[in-house]
């Protein structure tokens, strides 16, 4: 069975990988031959908002930026490292980006295209299940960075949830 | 926020007339036969509480008919509307797979009709049917990206009155389901929709007022019709 190891990377940092790729031979033969590994220097941008989503991203190593933008104006949502799933939801959902996700330091992705992302979530239950209890965490800490932002601007706008604009 | 109303409501999954419409119940024959045997179908009165955040999440719910306010309230007693669900919205997915407390309240805003199943049912369904797994994870991805255009619709949106167009829109998009003709049920009261549009009651109200009077929309009772789409539109760039 592949794992890890056979790209070269910690097993800390690729922890999702291996459980990604504790598939059945073929399953993980197929998530296997589909990775694309993706280098990229400080500033480098992996992917942009609104563009259509490629596959899944798993951060091995370095650190990035997520970034959103409305217009004129930028808003930074977080960073990630080794071992981080960008773009889940996009993914497994409307196949668009969210966010722009851009290089703070150099740093190693691995790109698991988006249509045998689909046919191993078909063929394998238990990855299914994998993926979506990893997109159901995403959805709650979503929710929660969501209503502790709003809250956080309700009680600094004196009652009104209004947020700072970031421009 | 309007979505599609029905006055017929269904009696069983397998006789839904509205299931073709409806992304989560969209099944294979055999998954559907599964979906219609587990889980029970529950009426709930406007106001009623169908879970409280915070509370273990036990169920998953699936809108049949109706409307659902999604909230959550601070430790001083603030709330928040984050979202309006409608027919086919399925909620608690999150808390349920996750293994988390429900992060939101979900209330009735008027009568509805709920498929309420029990997490491991809903679980086992998962495992055994692709497809329902792949739409639970179109749900989960439709509910994370409703959560995550509302931060930014609030942290990125310059106006108050960009911000209730963006709104408006959006509802009225939803409710008339590429029909030319934008019309939408208002269920919410001003102080609801301020808190949704990160404004105040008083601005909701004056906007409002501002919009008939310019002529964008037209409201008759809880119906609101979008006559200048264009308008609105202009204001939230």
């Amino acid at each position: 069975m592949p794992g890890p190891a056979q790209f070269g990377y910690s097993d800390a940092a690729a922890r999702p990988l291996a459980e990604l790729l504790a598939c059945p031979p073929a399953v993980a033969n197929l998530l296997n031959a589909s990775a694309e590994s993706i280098e990229c220097d400080t500033g480098s941008v992996i992917f942009r908002q609104g563009d259509p989503c490629l596959g899944l991203y798993l951060v091995i190593s370095g650190r990035l930026l997520r970034k959103a933008e409305r217009f004129a104006a930028r808003l930074t949502l977080g960073a990630m490292q080794g071992g981080g799933l960008a773009e889940l939801a996009a993914a497994l959902g409307d196949g668009r980006h969210t966010y722009s996700l851009v290089a703070q330091a150099p740093s190693s992705l691995l790109m698991l295209r988006i249509d045998t992302l689909h046919r191993a979530f078909q063929a394998y239950p238990p990855l299914r299940m994998q993926l979506l209890q990893e997109l159901a965490r995403e959805v709650s800490r979503c929710y929660l960075a969501c209503t502790a932002a709003r809250f956080k601007e309700f009680r600094r706008s004196g009652g009104n949830p209004l947020p700072r604009v970031g421009r | 926020m309007a979505g599609l109303h029905s006055h017929h409501p269904p009696e069983d999954c397998l006789n839904c007339e509205h299931r073709h419409l409806r992304m989560f119940c969209n099944l294979t024959p055999e998954a559907l036969r599964e979906y219609d045997s587990i889980g029970i179908m529950m009426s709930h009165a406007r106001g009623a509480k169908l879970f409280s955040e915070g509370d273990a999440a036990r169920n998953v719910f699936i809108i049949c008919f109706g409307q659902v306010k999604i909230s959550s309230t601070s430790r001083d007693g603030k709330t928040m509307i984050l979202k309006i669900a409608g027919p086919g919205d399925v909620m608690g997915l999150s808390a349920v797979l996750a293994n988390v407390p429900h992060e939101v309240t979900a209330e009735a805003i008027e009568p509805c009709q709920v498929k309420t199943v029990r997490k491991q049912e809903f679980v086992d369904f998962l495992g055994r049917h692709g497809i329902a797994s792949m739409h639970a994870a179109q749900a989960l991805s439709g509910e994370y990206l409703t959560v995550f255009h509302d931060a930014k619709r609030l942290a990125l949106s310059g106006s108050a009155a960009g911000r209730l167009a963006r709104l408006l829109l959006d509802w009225g998009r939803s409710a008339s389901n590429g029909k030319p003709d934008i019309r939408f049920t208002m269920a919410l009261t001003h102080e609801e929709i301020a808190n949704m549009a990160g404004t105040s009651r008083e601005t909701v109200t004056r906007l409002l007022n501002q919009f008939r009077r310019d002529q964008w929309i037209t409201i008759k009772g809880s119906s609101m019709t979008i006559v200048k789409p264009e308008q609105l539109e202009r204001l939230t760039a």
